[in-house]
């Protein structure tokens, strides 16, 4: 008897983060919207790539100067041989093979496997550091709104000088200081980027803190906690959700950067660092520079335009 | 209002003063020392390495206990002394002085460029809801939202100065910063650094403008008989800018050592962000330190000054 209380109460406690029909009626919502979906079709796209891809690729790091800067299929370029003997020009024409469908960049490593380990970075990047900095700002927010007091005036004032922080500049000190690995990085997006979350979030909180059925449920008896757990973060959940998908652009664009000016890890391949190498031979392979910066502009594009698509349809007002 | 701004200038010295501290911290308990790039020299040299190592952290007080560093630059900066740069061997604030004038007139042009032409595009958009014009303007803005503004450097890099020869592929630090050709090679560097910001004021314009047509002031001012301009450039326009000073005036504080900074290294342009970021990488705290604080102290004025510009512009806003 007491075994089948539990789970119903743990049954309730689930449903009031998750319930069926209300997720039904947003994915309803959300199928109207055909930027979110295309964005949504992409970001599935490139998961599947970044799982499956490195099964069917050679290594990334694996180089061959013999392709040295091989164009991608359809394309060509002309290399001119100086030869010292018979002093004269040979000009070959290099044309795009299948074996390198995107080509190769100057250490003849192939374009496709890096621009796929690249993906796997890249998300790997954006979904932890976000989960880190919303986890962080969701906390602050709703405990800074819902004990108030000098709780809230401590918490805001610390959000308040992390804000002021030039952000990118504390980031490349960071890891400058602690060494330019893949953990440090992530770690170092979630802890510096969770201001906006935190604010956001605290605002919303806020105007929730003095509905009735907070104060109901405080008059019920309902512990500090339990208002909080059940109560407050349930009825900011979407707004959580939509800042999310909103952020991971951002961390994504912040990691690009980093690696863009070498600060990256230097023991993986992501898309910052192949647009670095690639940014060198802009007049001979430009698609080494071209490739991976188009990945990541549809990559942000997509998250933004999901994240867009999920505020209207989170949000009753809006018209679908 | 003047206890107000009392108050709040005290909370900016307050988060000036926590930011410097950090940084100091963070910069001299890293492992490698400013001193390092001299011993580096003198090893070269074969001489005894350890003795001018403590010869020269003597010289500049580096071999004080750590809280008595921090308090001798603190007194110094109290003082109006910014401290030394070990990296270019020279006083910071000449150092600064020297090098500023290329970020500003960068951030400057970006932002101009981006007020003007994404506030007109916004408003046109907003007033021509549901076009084809409008439909083309929020993808646009999208794009321009999801574009790395690095890439979007290097590809105009390649577009404009590679391949059609249009402009030096570098920046040319022998024209004088009035001059015309100055100017001209600016356009590549403002376009990358400014569409980011212009398609978020194409949005975020857009938005403001439909959130006020529907008004019944503008109802009003219809029923009155006013033209459809003086409805909309004066009745609309002026009340959908308010929101729009904020983000355009906290845009201006962030953009300095993020996107700004991208933007310098994909042009070699020397403003303050590759000084910088040199700083850090020869660990000259210094500098990070002062750069640091300027930005700071940046950010927290251009709030302030928001603030109080708002009171001007919206009377309904009063501060305690």
């Amino acid at each position: 008897m007491s075994e089948l209380k539990e789970q119903t109460r743990k049954k309730a406690r689930l449903s009031v983060y998750f319930n069926k029909r209300l997720a039904s009626y947003y994915w309803e919502r959300l199928k109207k919207h055909k930027l979110a979906m295309a964005g949504l079709g992409f970001i599935g796209f490139l998961i599947l790539l970044a799982v499956l891809g490195p099964f069917f690729t050679q290594d990334p790091t694996y180089s061959d100067f013999n392709i040295a800067n091989m164009p991608p299929l359809g394309f060509s370029r002309q290399e001119s041989v100086y030869d010292i003997k018979t002093d004269e020009f040979t000009t070959t024409v290099i044309s795009g093979r299948l074996d390198h469908p995107l080509g190769t960049d100057s250490k003849g490593r192939d374009m496709l496997s890096m621009l796929i380990s690249g993906a796997r970075i890249s998300l790997l990047v954006g979904l932890i550091a976000t989960g880190i900095a919303i986890f962080i700002g969701s906390l602050i927010g709703v405990l800074s709104a819902y004990l108030g007091g000098w709780v809230d005036n401590v918490l805001m004032r610390f959000t308040d000088i992390m804000m002021t922080f030039p952000f990118f500049l504390l980031l490349v000190l960071i890891v400058f200081l602690f060494g330019p690995s893949l953990a440090i990085i992530v770690v170092v997006i979630g802890l510096t980027g969770w201001t906006g979350a935190a604010r956001l979030i605290r605002s919303e909180a806020l105007s929730l803190r003095t509905r009735d059925f907070i104060t109901a449920s405080r008059a019920l008896g309902a512990s500090d906690g339990r208002v909080m757990f059940n109560h407050l973060i349930p009825n900011v959940a979407s707004l959580i959700i939509v800042m999310s998908t909103l952020s991971i652009p951002g961390v994504i664009m912040a990691e690009a950067a980093l690696s863009f000016i070498g600060m990256g890890d230097p023991l993986s391949t992501s898309w910052g660092t192949i647009l670095n190498a690639g940014q060198h031979t802009l007049d001979t392979a430009w698609w080494v520079a071209v490739e991976p910066g188009i990945m990541l502009f549809l990559t942000v594009l997509s998250f933004n335009f999901f994240g867009d698509g999920l505020r209207d349809a989170f949000d009753p007002r809006a018209i679908i | 209002m003047r206890n107000y701004i009392i108050k709040r200038l005290f909370y900016s010295v307050i988060i000036a003063w926590g930011i410097l501290t950090v940084t100091f911290i963070l910069l001299r308990i890293g492992p490698s020392s400013p001193v390092d790039r001299y011993i580096l020299n003198i090893a070269a040299r074969g001489s005894d390495v350890e003795s001018v190592r403590q010869a020269i952290e003597a010289r500049y007080g580096l071999d004080k206990p750590l809280l008595e560093q921090y308090f001798d630059y603190m007194g110094n900066l109290l003082q109006g002394n910014w401290g030394w740069s070990f990296s270019a061997s020279m006083p910071v604030m000449d150092l600064i002085g020297s090098h500023w004038i290329y970020s500003f007139q960068l951030i400057l042009l970006s932002t101009i460029f981006a007020i003007l032409l994404g506030i007109g595009l916004g408003v046109l958009s907003a007033v021509k809801q549901n076009t084809r014009f409008d439909y083309a303007a929020s993808i646009f803005s999208f794009i321009g939202i999801s574009i790395p503004n690095f890439w979007l450097g290097l590809m105009l890099i390649m577009a404009f100065a590679v391949n059609l020869g249009m402009f030096k592929t570098y920046y040319d630090t022998s024209y004088s910063i009035w001059s015309l050709e100055n100017l001209r090679q600016l356009i590549l560097p403002v376009l990358a650094l400014g569409t980011g910001e212009l398609a978020g004021y194409v949005r975020y314009t857009r938005s403001s403008m439909l959130d006020n047509l529907h008004k019944e002031f503008v109802t009003t001012a219809r029923a009155k008989g006013l033209p459809e301009r003086t409805v909309i450039g004066k009745h609309v326009f002026r009340n959908a800018m308010l929101p729009l000073v904020t983000i355009i005036m906290f845009d201006l504080g962030s953009v300095v050592f993020g996107g700004a900074y991208l933007t310098e290294i994909v042009f070699g342009i020397p403003g303050l962000g590759q000084v910088s970021f040199n700083a850090i990488f020869a660990n000259d705290y210094a500098v990070v330190v002062a750069v640091t604080l300027i930005s700071t102290f940046l950010v927290l004025f251009i709030n302030l000054a928001t603030d109080i510009l708002y009171t001007y512009l919206d009377p309904r806003i009063r501060y305690e």
